[in-house]
């Protein structure tokens, strides 16, 4: 770590000390996207969902769910990977990734809300969310993959901001002088009960907290629960079977290593953190960018291969809709592309650099949220009991649907604004590695 | 029926909580206290089966309005022959002993005795269950006790061989309803299928699936099955429209109510709308919830209109009589009675051919007409059984001999939505009613 010699506490204040004008235009440009996607829902509530590209399956010729849930995989993917690295980097001590850790619980933090916004958008009658959902769970919950998926990402939102707070108390106390005092209110919240004796507990406690998130996660998360929403319907031949456990995981730890080079990329750039995250860190995660992508195309083809070669009827003739259609094409040519680039500088590390490995991210990104958009749509085109003729039936979103995806990443991109300017979104414990290191 | 059996139980302790458990249900408490404390003494050994059929036949053929053929037999003193037919001993079979052949019979007194000696002597019942030697098909007092209200299921019987493609059923449908344009909650298709020279119907009502996967999905319940008549219906005023139940249903049976019922809504009376639970089942679903085929939950409520629906009636009228509606756990009912009388034609007149001599498969064997349920392998267990052509796995609609167009409304919802997201999309207010009904119905 040559460039680690004058790391100073100094450097992760700095977000919170330094605002630019580029800072006043992205929230500007954000707020415009939030604008515009509030609008877009505010006419989805007055007129119904008839305002989407949605339809009724079976004679009426359309898809039920299409973009909206698309998207709530997708963000829940990038969620479920971001906490599954930050807790790797603490559980088996992959110091390298510790100045990013931070940034991927945040943007667990950042994509679970806006999955739970997605489902909320998703709901014909958001109205009932709680009247309706909270007296059935009891019963509901033994029965309904739905209500399995709003349980466990309550749950896994419930532990990343514990874990997340749990380790800012840490830093927070080491720093409170330093940082902005308009929000000491907040801090001295933050900081109840604490004293530097319980430093070691907490340790303790984070390290369980990590291992049960690296447990449940690929188990019970988006190998598990999330999935299962789908693969565990017969009606949908696209969907159903035990491969989509595997397949969700990959794509989610494909998406979020993406989001997560894309925001340690951005903010390495902001603030001059180069020789806090360094090249070595990029290099690193670009590695584990391509490993995930090789194993989600890996699963596609084991698809591939038994919806064609002797597949039941209706599966084949999902298989081949799926080969023949371009969306697909385009999102697993965006991720192989990535996974080139992973390859060449792998067998030649003067390819690598910080904006390939950017570029391949928002590639893997984009494809796999095509790819999940595409996953949910040709699952409906394609039922089973296909002797309808409007069926396939056709989608494509019209652009109330399409606002919610600038809406949610612009959203993220607020939150990351915000946070940074009250937390260090860097640990104080990477910091101090990285001076014991330069030593 | 042996003394070592762990029989005493002290009624009185109990019997407050059973006339509570009793009052809940409409069935008469005094009637269900008396049986089950008598079911009480024929396990001890106090009662003889016989004395115990015979005591509370009246009372149970007031309360139940179980027909009339019941218990001529046992009154008779004829229970000897009851015994060697049902070849079953024990307490559960005094019970059901009443009319061994009539599911529903038995299964409405056990109903009642079972609810209260069920919680009451969960042991003891067991354990005379047991002693009877167990009886596998059956399920023991017990589970009777835990399915309550399970007597009816209601079902319909589509002889496809009568259906013309008419449509009569769908207009109907639409009539009663009130839903919005091409949500057609009644189809008919026309198909093609390899190997046959002629078109062939389908006739998709929701198949009120007895393990329909909708109902196992629903998030809140609201898509829930109707214990007392197996009728699978959505409660209109808790669904959350996520639409999972329409995903998960392999029939595509559902249409959701994507924009505003507009008047459809209004012009339903409240009597209409809500069931005898008072639950929102009933017609065109509200903004933002789910809809589909109903199975009338209304008229199924009222004896007088119970095994009537709109759809049946107006196949009646046009004189196809496709359509066989009613209680198929009832061997008397017209779906069953069809089924039998068209078996019993194929058995005299013998099996139904084609021009060309070839005679169509047959589903079972003792019978040459050809049954099936759609799907079945899905292991939805649907309660609509057809008769007549399956179609095969590569089956594809054509037009029929009369249009959706011309006649309901639309035959693909999604060219309605399509006009209407447009229109709304701009701001054009007029459409919202236009696209969620009306259209169809100024034809
Ligand atoms: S046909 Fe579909 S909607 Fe009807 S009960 Fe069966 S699964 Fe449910
Ligand atoms: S759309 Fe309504 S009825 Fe269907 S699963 Fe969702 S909440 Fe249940
Ligand atoms: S049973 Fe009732 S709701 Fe179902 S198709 Fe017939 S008329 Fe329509």
């Amino acid at each position: 770590m040559a460039m680690s010699t004058r790391v100073s506490k100094d450097d992760i204040l700095r977000p919170m000390r330094r605002t630019s004008t580029e800072y006043y235009y992205v929230l500007a440009a954000a707020s415009v996207a939030i604008a515009i996607f509030a609008v877009a829902y505010i006419i989805q509530l007055q007129h119904g969902l008839i305002v989407t590209g949605l339809a009724d399956w079976g004679s009426g010729g359309g898809v039920t769910w299409g973009l909206y849930i698309g998207a709530f995989i997708w963000w829940v993917g990038i969620a479920h990977g971001g906490i599954i690295l930050s807790a790797a980097v603490r559980l088996i001590g992959l110091d390298r990734y510790k100045p990013v850790a931070r940034l991927a619980e945040l943007l667990t933090i950042g994509a679970l809300t806006v999955a739970g916004l997605y489902i909320i958008v998703h709901m014909g009658r958001p109205d009932r969310v709680v009247t309706s959902i909270i007296p059935a769970f009891p019963w509901t919950v033994h029965t309904s993959p739905l209500v399995w998926d709003v349980t466990v990402i309550t749950l896994y939102f419930v532990m990343t901001a514990t874990y997340l707070a749990l380790t800012i108390r840490y830093d927070v106390s080491r720093m409170r002088e330093d940082l902005p005092d308009r929000f000491d209110p907040l801090y001295g919240l933050l900081l109840i009960g604490y004293s530097e004796r319980e430093d070691e507990v907490i340790e303790r406690m984070v390290w369980w907290l990590a291992l049960a998130i690296i447990i449940l996660a690929p188990l019970l998360l988006h190998g598990g629960v999330i999935p299962w929403l789908f693969a565990l319907l017969p009606s949908m031949p696209g969907w159903f079977g035990a491969i989509q456990g595997p397949q969700f995981l990959t794509i989610a730890l494909t998406s979020a290593i993406g989001g997560v080079i894309i925001t340690a990329a951005i903010f390495r750039r902001v603030y001059g953190w180069e020789h806090i995250i360094t090249d070595d860190v990029f290099k690193g995660l670009t590695m584990w960018l391509g490993l995930f992508v090789l194993l989600f195309v890996w699963l596609q083809l084991q698809q591939i291969i038994g919806g064609v070669y002797a597949a039941p009827v209706d599966q084949a003739a999902a298989t081949e809709a799926k080969l023949s259609h371009p969306v697909y094409w385009t999102a697993i040519g965006l991720v192989l592309l990535a996974l080139g680039y992973v390859f060449a500088q792998g067998v030649r590390p003067s390819i690598f650099s910080i904006e390939r490995s950017l570029a391949a991210s928002v590639a893997v990104l984009v494809g796999t949220l095509l790819e999940k958009i595409f996953f949910v749509v040709e699952g409906l085109l394609y039922p089973s009991f296909s002797l309808y003729d409007a069926a396939p039936g056709d989608y494509f979103p019209t652009w109330i649907e399409m606002a919610s995806v600038t809406g949610t990443i612009a959203i993220v991109v607020v939150f990351f604004a915000l946070v940074a300017k009250v937390i260090p979104v860097v640990e104080l414990h990477a910091i101090e590695e990285l001076q014991e290191g330069g030593k | 029926m042996s003394a070592d059996l762990p029989l005493q139980y002290d009624f009185s302790e109990d019997e407050e909580r059973m006339r509570g458990i009793l009052d809940e249900t409409e069935y008469d408490t005094e009637l269900g206290v008396a049986l089950a404390k008598d079911a009480q003494k024929l396990i001890a050994g106090e009662l003889s089966e016989a004395e115990f059929a015979a005591r509370h036949h009246e009372a149970i053929i007031e309360e139940f309005e179980t027909d009339e053929r019941p218990l001529e037999a046992l009154a008779d003193g004829d229970l000897e022959e009851v015994d060697d037919d049902t070849d079953r001993k024990g307490l559960k079979d005094a019970l059901s002993g009443f009319d061994p052949d009539d599911e529903q019979s038995r299964r409405e007194v056990l109903k009642k005795s079972g609810a209260v000696a069920g919680v009451l002597s969960l042991g003891a019942w067991g354990t005379a269950e047991s002693m009877a030697g167990g009886d596998d098909e059956e399920e023991s007092g017990v589970a009777a006790a835990d399915e309550d209200e399970e007597g009816r299921q209601m079902g319909m019987v589509i002889d496809l061989e009568r259906c013309d493609g008419c449509i009569g059923c769908v207009d109907a449908c639409r009539e009663e309803n009130n839903w919005s344009s091409g949500a057609n909650w009644m189809y008919v298709l026309a198909y093609e299928d390899e190997g046959r020279d002629d078109e062939d119907f389908l006739i998709r009502p929701c198949q009120h699936c007895t393990n329909a996967p909708c109902d196992k999905v629903c998030p809140v319940n609201a898509r829930h099955t109707r214990e007392e008549d197996g009728l699978v219906l959505t409660d209109y005023d808790i669904c959350i429209g996520c639409r999972y139940c329409q995903v998960a249903c392999p029939y595509g049976v559902n249409y959701f109510q994507w924009g505003d019922p507009g008047e459809g809504m209004e012009a339903m009376s409240d009597e209409h709308r809500y069931d005898d639970r008072g639950r929102h089942v009933d017609g065109v679903p509200l903004k933002g919830t789910m809809g589909k085929c109903t199975f009338c939950p209304t008229r199924q409520d009222d004896p007088e209109t119970r095994g009537s629906v709109a759809c049946m009636e107006a196949c009646d009228a046009m004189g196809m009589g496709a359509i066989h509606f009613g209680d198929l756990n009832d061997p008397e009912s017209r779906p069953n009675q069809y089924l039998e009388e068209r078996r019993a034609e194929v058995r005299t007149n013998g099996p139904h051919t084609d021009e060309d001599g070839v005679s169509p498969h047959s589903s079972t064997e003792e019978d040459d007409i050809s049954t099936f349920k759609l799907l079945e392998d899905k292991g939805t267990d649907p309660n609509v059984i057809y008769i007549g052509n399956e179609p095969g796995p590569n089956a594809q609609q054509v037009d029929g001999p009369v249009s959706y167009e011309g006649r309901v409304g639309a035959d693909r919802r999604k060219d309605v939505l399509d006009e209407g997201a447009d229109a709304e999309a701009n701001g054009n207010h007029e459409s919202t009613t236009g696209v969620t009904r009306g259209d169809g119905h100024e034809h």
